[in-house]
Protein backbone atom coordinates (compact mmCIF):
# COMPACT_ATOMS: atom_id res chain seq x y z
CA UNK A 1 0.00 0.00 0.00
CA UNK A 2 3.08 2.46 1.03
CA UNK A 3 4.52 1.58 -2.46
CA UNK A 4 1.39 2.63 -3.99
CA UNK A 5 1.61 5.93 -2.54
CA UNK A 6 4.83 7.30 -3.37
CA UNK A 7 5.07 5.42 -7.01
CA UNK A 8 3.34 9.16 -7.65
CA UNK A 9 5.74 10.97 -5.24
CA UNK A 10 8.40 9.78 -8.02
CA UNK A 11 6.28 10.48 -10.88
CA UNK A 12 6.49 13.82 -9.37
CA UNK A 13 9.94 14.19 -9.19
CA UNK A 14 10.56 12.33 -12.29
CA UNK A 15 8.06 15.01 -13.73
CA UNK A 16 10.49 17.53 -12.77
CA UNK A 17 13.25 16.14 -15.74
CA UNK A 18 12.32 17.65 -19.07
CA UNK A 19 12.11 15.41 -21.45
CA UNK A 20 14.11 17.65 -23.74
CA UNK A 21 16.75 17.57 -21.37
CA UNK A 22 17.25 13.59 -21.26
CA UNK A 23 16.66 13.37 -25.44
CA UNK A 24 20.10 13.20 -26.25
CA UNK A 25 21.39 11.42 -23.03
CA UNK A 26 22.31 7.75 -23.86
CA UNK A 27 19.91 5.45 -22.36
CA UNK A 28 22.25 3.72 -19.89
CA UNK A 29 22.82 7.60 -18.27
CA UNK A 30 19.25 7.79 -18.44
CA UNK A 31 18.48 4.68 -16.51
CA UNK A 32 21.56 5.80 -13.88
CA UNK A 33 19.42 8.95 -12.83
CA UNK A 34 16.15 7.03 -12.72
CA UNK A 35 18.25 4.53 -9.94
CA UNK A 36 19.55 7.11 -8.30
CA UNK A 37 15.79 9.19 -7.89
CA UNK A 38 14.08 5.77 -6.93
CA UNK A 39 16.74 4.83 -4.42
CA UNK A 40 17.38 8.32 -2.51
CA UNK A 41 14.28 8.63 -0.79
CA UNK A 42 13.86 11.14 1.74
CA UNK A 43 15.18 10.01 5.35
CA UNK A 44 11.68 9.08 6.36
CA UNK A 45 11.18 6.64 3.58
CA UNK A 46 14.46 4.84 4.46
CA UNK A 47 12.62 1.95 6.65
CA UNK A 48 10.98 1.03 3.45
CA UNK A 49 13.57 -0.26 2.06
CA UNK A 50 14.07 -3.51 4.42
CA UNK A 51 10.61 -3.75 3.62
CA UNK A 52 9.81 -7.05 1.14
CA UNK A 53 10.99 -5.91 -2.73
CA UNK A 54 8.72 -7.71 -4.69
CA UNK A 55 5.83 -5.41 -5.78
CA UNK A 56 8.51 -2.50 -5.46
CA UNK A 57 10.43 -4.13 -8.04
CA UNK A 58 6.91 -4.70 -9.88
CA UNK A 59 6.61 -0.89 -10.08
CA UNK A 60 9.70 0.32 -10.57
CA UNK A 61 9.39 -2.26 -13.54
CA UNK A 62 6.47 -0.57 -14.68
CA UNK A 63 8.11 3.22 -13.78
CA UNK A 64 10.85 2.69 -15.69
CA UNK A 65 8.75 1.16 -18.95
CA UNK A 66 6.43 4.24 -18.84
CA UNK A 67 9.45 6.50 -19.07
CA UNK A 68 11.54 4.35 -21.45
CA UNK A 69 7.73 4.73 -23.50
CA UNK A 70 7.94 8.87 -22.87
CA UNK A 71 11.28 8.92 -23.57
CA UNK A 72 10.38 7.02 -26.62
CA UNK A 73 7.66 8.72 -27.82
CA UNK A 74 9.59 12.10 -27.05
CA UNK A 75 12.08 10.69 -29.50
CA UNK A 76 9.60 9.64 -32.23
CA UNK A 77 8.08 12.93 -31.98
CA UNK A 78 10.96 15.09 -32.25
CA UNK A 79 12.25 13.20 -35.47
CA UNK A 80 9.13 13.58 -37.12
CA UNK A 81 9.35 17.13 -36.33
CA UNK A 82 12.72 17.15 -37.82
CA UNK A 83 10.92 15.99 -40.61
CA UNK A 84 8.93 18.00 -41.36
CA UNK A 85 11.06 20.86 -41.18
CA UNK A 86 13.29 19.69 -43.60
CA UNK A 87 10.09 18.80 -46.22
CA UNK A 88 8.80 21.96 -45.27
CA UNK A 89 12.68 23.32 -46.15
CA UNK A 90 13.26 21.29 -48.96
CA UNK A 91 9.73 22.43 -50.88
CA UNK A 92 10.46 25.85 -50.55
CA UNK A 93 13.86 25.58 -52.23
CA UNK A 94 12.21 23.41 -54.77
CA UNK A 95 9.62 26.43 -55.32
CA UNK A 96 11.89 29.01 -55.47
CA UNK A 97 14.13 26.97 -57.98
CA UNK A 98 11.66 26.72 -59.66
CA UNK A 99 11.04 26.50 -63.36
CA UNK A 100 8.56 29.32 -65.09
CA UNK A 101 7.49 31.32 -61.86
CA UNK A 102 5.63 34.58 -61.60
CA UNK A 103 3.74 36.08 -64.72
CA UNK A 104 4.86 37.78 -67.99
CA UNK A 105 3.89 40.74 -69.89
CA UNK A 106 4.64 40.77 -73.40
CA UNK A 107 2.28 42.00 -76.93
CA UNK A 108 2.07 38.84 -79.52
CA UNK A 109 2.78 39.82 -83.28
CA UNK A 110 -0.15 41.10 -83.42
CA UNK A 111 0.27 43.56 -80.97
CA UNK A 112 -2.11 42.39 -78.51
CA UNK A 113 -0.70 42.15 -75.12
CA UNK A 114 -0.13 38.48 -73.38
CA UNK A 115 0.34 37.06 -69.62
CA UNK A 116 0.89 34.11 -69.06
CA UNK A 117 -3.01 33.58 -67.58
CA UNK A 118 -4.45 34.01 -71.32
CA UNK A 119 -2.23 30.12 -72.19
CA UNK A 120 -4.53 28.64 -69.38
CA UNK A 121 -6.09 25.55 -70.37
CA UNK A 122 -3.84 24.86 -73.36
CA UNK A 123 -1.15 23.20 -73.45
CA UNK A 124 1.79 25.13 -74.62
CA UNK A 125 5.32 24.57 -76.12
CA UNK A 126 7.64 27.37 -76.03
CA UNK A 127 10.51 28.38 -77.35
CA UNK A 128 13.27 31.46 -76.89
CA UNK A 129 15.28 32.79 -79.72
CA UNK A 130 15.84 35.86 -82.53
CA UNK A 131 14.53 36.72 -85.89
CA UNK A 132 18.10 37.05 -87.07
CA UNK A 133 19.41 33.54 -85.42
CA UNK A 134 21.55 31.57 -88.69
CA UNK A 135 20.62 28.30 -88.23
CA UNK A 136 19.60 26.52 -84.82
CA UNK A 137 16.21 28.79 -83.70
CA UNK A 138 14.74 28.11 -87.77
CA UNK A 139 15.87 24.58 -87.06
CA UNK A 140 14.25 24.64 -83.33
CA UNK A 141 11.09 26.40 -84.62
CA UNK A 142 10.35 24.27 -87.43
CA UNK A 143 10.60 21.30 -85.22
CA UNK A 144 8.46 22.49 -82.38
CA UNK A 145 5.96 22.86 -85.46
CA UNK A 146 6.65 19.77 -86.82
CA UNK A 147 5.48 18.08 -83.13
CA UNK A 148 2.34 20.55 -82.93
CA UNK A 149 1.37 19.26 -86.89
CA UNK A 150 1.93 15.31 -85.50
CA UNK A 151 -0.58 16.32 -82.20
CA UNK A 152 -3.14 17.93 -84.74
CA UNK A 153 -3.32 15.57 -86.80
CA UNK A 154 -4.78 12.94 -83.90
CA UNK A 155 -8.14 13.38 -83.21
CA UNK A 156 -9.12 13.22 -79.09
CA UNK A 157 -6.04 14.95 -78.13
CA UNK A 158 -6.02 19.01 -76.98
CA UNK A 159 -4.96 21.55 -78.90
CA UNK A 160 -0.85 22.73 -78.41
CA UNK A 161 -0.22 26.48 -79.00
CA UNK A 162 3.21 27.21 -80.17
CA UNK A 163 4.73 30.22 -78.78
CA UNK A 164 8.08 31.57 -79.70
CA UNK A 165 9.20 34.01 -77.15
CA UNK A 166 12.63 36.23 -78.72
CA UNK A 167 15.59 37.10 -76.46
CA UNK A 168 16.36 40.48 -79.07
CA UNK A 169 13.91 42.99 -78.25
CA UNK A 170 15.75 45.38 -79.49
CA UNK A 171 15.15 44.51 -83.06
CA UNK A 172 12.25 41.86 -82.73
CA UNK A 173 9.32 44.29 -82.85
CA UNK A 174 5.53 43.10 -83.19
CA UNK A 175 6.58 43.75 -87.05
CA UNK A 176 9.58 41.64 -86.99
CA UNK A 177 8.05 38.93 -85.26
CA UNK A 178 4.76 39.23 -87.27
CA UNK A 179 6.94 38.70 -90.74
CA UNK A 180 8.78 35.64 -88.67
CA UNK A 181 6.11 33.59 -87.57
CA UNK A 182 4.19 33.49 -90.76
CA UNK A 183 7.26 31.07 -91.97
CA UNK A 184 6.28 28.75 -89.89
CA UNK A 185 2.74 27.63 -88.60
CA UNK A 186 -0.41 29.90 -89.05
CA UNK A 187 -1.09 29.50 -85.12
CA UNK A 188 2.69 30.26 -83.97
CA UNK A 189 2.49 32.95 -81.70
CA UNK A 190 5.53 35.33 -81.68
CA UNK A 191 5.66 37.59 -78.31
CA UNK A 192 7.91 40.22 -77.63
CA UNK A 193 8.56 43.26 -75.28
CA UNK A 194 11.22 46.01 -73.81
CA UNK A 195 14.89 44.90 -72.56
CA UNK A 196 13.03 44.21 -69.35
CA UNK A 197 9.88 42.66 -69.63
CA UNK A 198 12.09 39.99 -71.93
CA UNK A 199 15.02 39.87 -69.42
CA UNK A 200 12.12 38.87 -66.82
CA UNK A 201 10.14 36.28 -68.83
CA UNK A 202 13.88 34.90 -69.74
CA UNK A 203 15.17 34.68 -66.13
CA UNK A 204 11.79 32.76 -64.94
CA UNK A 205 12.45 30.11 -67.47
CA UNK A 206 16.11 29.86 -66.77
CA UNK A 207 16.76 31.05 -70.67
CA UNK A 208 20.53 32.89 -70.56
CA UNK A 209 21.06 35.25 -73.45
CA UNK A 210 23.68 37.72 -74.81
CA UNK A 211 24.10 39.57 -77.66
CA UNK A 212 27.76 39.58 -79.09
CA UNK A 213 29.21 42.45 -80.43
CA UNK A 214 27.77 44.66 -83.50
CA UNK A 215 29.45 44.62 -87.37
CA UNK A 216 29.45 47.30 -89.41
CA UNK A 217 25.70 46.29 -90.60
CA UNK A 218 24.77 46.77 -87.23
CA UNK A 219 23.93 42.92 -87.26
CA UNK A 220 24.76 40.75 -84.33
CA UNK A 221 24.21 37.21 -82.64
CA UNK A 222 22.33 36.84 -79.81
CA UNK A 223 23.83 33.77 -77.94
CA UNK A 224 21.08 31.80 -76.04
CA UNK A 225 19.81 28.69 -74.16
CA UNK A 226 18.32 26.18 -76.59
CA UNK A 227 15.04 24.38 -75.35
CA UNK A 228 11.75 23.89 -76.04
CA UNK A 229 9.64 24.16 -72.86
CA UNK A 230 6.36 22.45 -72.28
CA UNK A 231 3.81 23.64 -70.20
CA UNK A 232 0.75 21.49 -68.88
CA UNK A 233 -2.95 23.73 -69.33
CA UNK A 234 -2.36 25.06 -65.70
CA UNK A 235 0.34 27.18 -67.09
CA UNK A 236 2.87 25.34 -64.84
CA UNK A 237 6.61 23.94 -66.45
CA UNK A 238 5.88 20.38 -66.87
CA UNK A 239 9.07 19.29 -69.58
CA UNK A 240 11.84 20.37 -71.73
CA UNK A 241 13.38 19.38 -74.62
CA UNK A 242 17.17 19.80 -76.05
CA UNK A 243 18.67 20.12 -79.29
CA UNK A 244 19.17 16.64 -79.39
CA UNK A 245 15.22 15.46 -79.01
CA UNK A 246 13.45 14.83 -82.59
CA UNK A 247 10.21 15.65 -82.88
CA UNK A 248 8.91 12.04 -82.76
CA UNK A 249 10.60 11.88 -78.90
CA UNK A 250 8.87 15.07 -77.99
CA UNK A 251 5.26 14.16 -79.79
CA UNK A 252 5.59 11.04 -77.52
CA UNK A 253 6.86 12.41 -74.49
CA UNK A 254 3.78 15.74 -74.61
CA UNK A 255 1.29 12.13 -75.58
CA UNK A 256 2.35 10.54 -72.34
CA UNK A 257 2.18 14.07 -70.28
CA UNK A 258 -1.47 14.84 -71.84
CA UNK A 259 -2.52 11.04 -71.01
CA UNK A 260 -1.06 11.78 -67.13
CA UNK A 261 -2.20 14.90 -66.32
CA UNK A 262 -4.45 16.27 -63.56
CA UNK A 263 -5.68 19.89 -62.94
CA UNK A 264 -4.20 21.07 -59.89
CA UNK A 265 -5.87 24.27 -60.01
CA UNK B 1 18.20 45.67 -91.06
CA UNK B 2 15.01 42.87 -91.57
CA UNK B 3 15.91 39.09 -90.85
CA UNK B 4 16.07 37.21 -93.35
CA UNK B 5 12.93 35.51 -94.83
CA UNK B 6 12.52 31.80 -95.13
CA UNK B 7 13.43 31.67 -98.49
CA UNK B 8 16.65 33.86 -98.24
CA UNK B 9 17.08 31.87 -95.19
CA UNK B 10 17.02 28.78 -97.63
CA UNK B 11 18.84 30.22 -100.34
CA UNK B 12 22.02 30.94 -97.82
CA UNK B 13 21.54 27.94 -96.12
CA UNK B 14 21.88 25.91 -100.16
CA UNK B 15 24.80 28.20 -100.71
CA UNK B 16 26.69 27.79 -97.67
CA UNK B 17 26.27 23.90 -98.20
CA UNK B 18 27.07 23.64 -101.84
CA UNK B 19 30.58 25.65 -100.83
CA UNK B 20 30.91 23.16 -97.23
CA UNK B 21 30.83 20.57 -99.67
CA UNK B 22 33.61 21.59 -102.28
CA UNK B 23 35.93 22.50 -99.14
CA UNK B 24 35.20 18.43 -97.98
CA UNK B 25 35.95 17.61 -101.29
CA UNK B 26 39.13 19.62 -101.76
CA UNK B 27 40.80 19.24 -98.16
CA UNK B 28 44.24 20.30 -99.47
CA UNK B 29 43.23 23.71 -101.64
CA UNK B 30 40.24 25.81 -101.12
CA UNK B 31 40.81 27.49 -104.57
CA UNK B 32 38.63 25.25 -106.39
CA UNK B 33 35.63 26.89 -104.22
CA UNK B 34 36.59 30.10 -104.70
CA UNK B 35 33.12 30.97 -106.80
CA UNK B 36 31.05 29.32 -104.44
CA UNK B 37 32.69 31.18 -101.50
CA UNK B 38 31.09 33.98 -103.36
CA UNK B 39 28.21 32.33 -104.19
CA UNK B 40 28.34 31.86 -100.27
CA UNK B 41 29.20 35.64 -99.16
CA UNK B 42 26.27 36.65 -101.65
CA UNK B 43 23.50 34.87 -100.43
CA UNK B 44 24.37 35.42 -96.43
CA UNK B 45 24.42 38.32 -93.97
CA UNK B 46 27.76 39.43 -93.09
CA UNK B 47 27.00 38.17 -89.50
CA UNK B 48 25.91 34.85 -90.89
CA UNK B 49 29.20 34.28 -92.72
CA UNK B 50 31.37 34.81 -90.05
CA UNK B 51 29.05 32.57 -87.76
CA UNK B 52 29.03 29.37 -89.92
CA UNK B 53 32.36 29.84 -90.90
CA UNK B 54 33.19 29.29 -87.10
CA UNK B 55 30.80 26.82 -86.75
CA UNK B 56 32.52 24.45 -89.77
CA UNK B 57 35.46 24.84 -87.60
CA UNK B 58 33.47 23.91 -84.62
CA UNK B 59 31.88 20.76 -86.16
CA UNK B 60 35.10 19.24 -87.83
CA UNK B 61 36.80 19.68 -84.81
CA UNK B 62 33.60 17.63 -83.27
CA UNK B 63 34.15 15.39 -85.89
CA UNK B 64 37.45 14.38 -85.05
CA UNK B 65 37.36 13.98 -81.74
CA UNK B 66 34.09 11.81 -81.30
CA UNK B 67 36.22 9.73 -83.88
CA UNK B 68 38.92 9.99 -81.07
CA UNK B 69 41.63 11.62 -83.69
CA UNK B 70 42.10 14.19 -81.62
CA UNK B 71 45.09 15.09 -79.82
CA UNK B 72 45.44 17.93 -77.35
CA UNK B 73 48.73 20.27 -78.20
CA UNK B 74 51.80 19.33 -75.71
CA UNK B 75 53.20 21.48 -73.01
CA UNK B 76 56.35 22.44 -74.74
CA UNK B 77 58.84 20.75 -72.49
CA UNK B 78 60.96 22.98 -70.50
CA UNK B 79 64.34 22.57 -71.12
Amino acid sequence: MLLLVWAPKAWHRLSHLKPSALLWTPRGKARHVRCRLLSSQGPGERGRQSRPQGPGLRTRLLITALFGAGLGGAWLAARAEKEQRRQQQRTEALRQAAVGQGDFSLLDHRGQARCKADFRGQWVLMYFGFTHCPDICPDELEKLVQVVQQLEAEPGLPPVQPVFITVDPERDTVAAMARYVQDFHPRLLGLTGSAEQVAQVSRSYRVYYSAGPKDEDQDYIVDHSIAIYLLDPDGLFTDYYSRARSAEQIADSVRRHMAAFRSVL
Amino acid sequence: MAAPSMKERQACWGARDEYWKCLDENPEDASPCKKLRNSFESSCPQQWIKYFDKRRDYLKFKEKFEAGQFQPSKPATQS
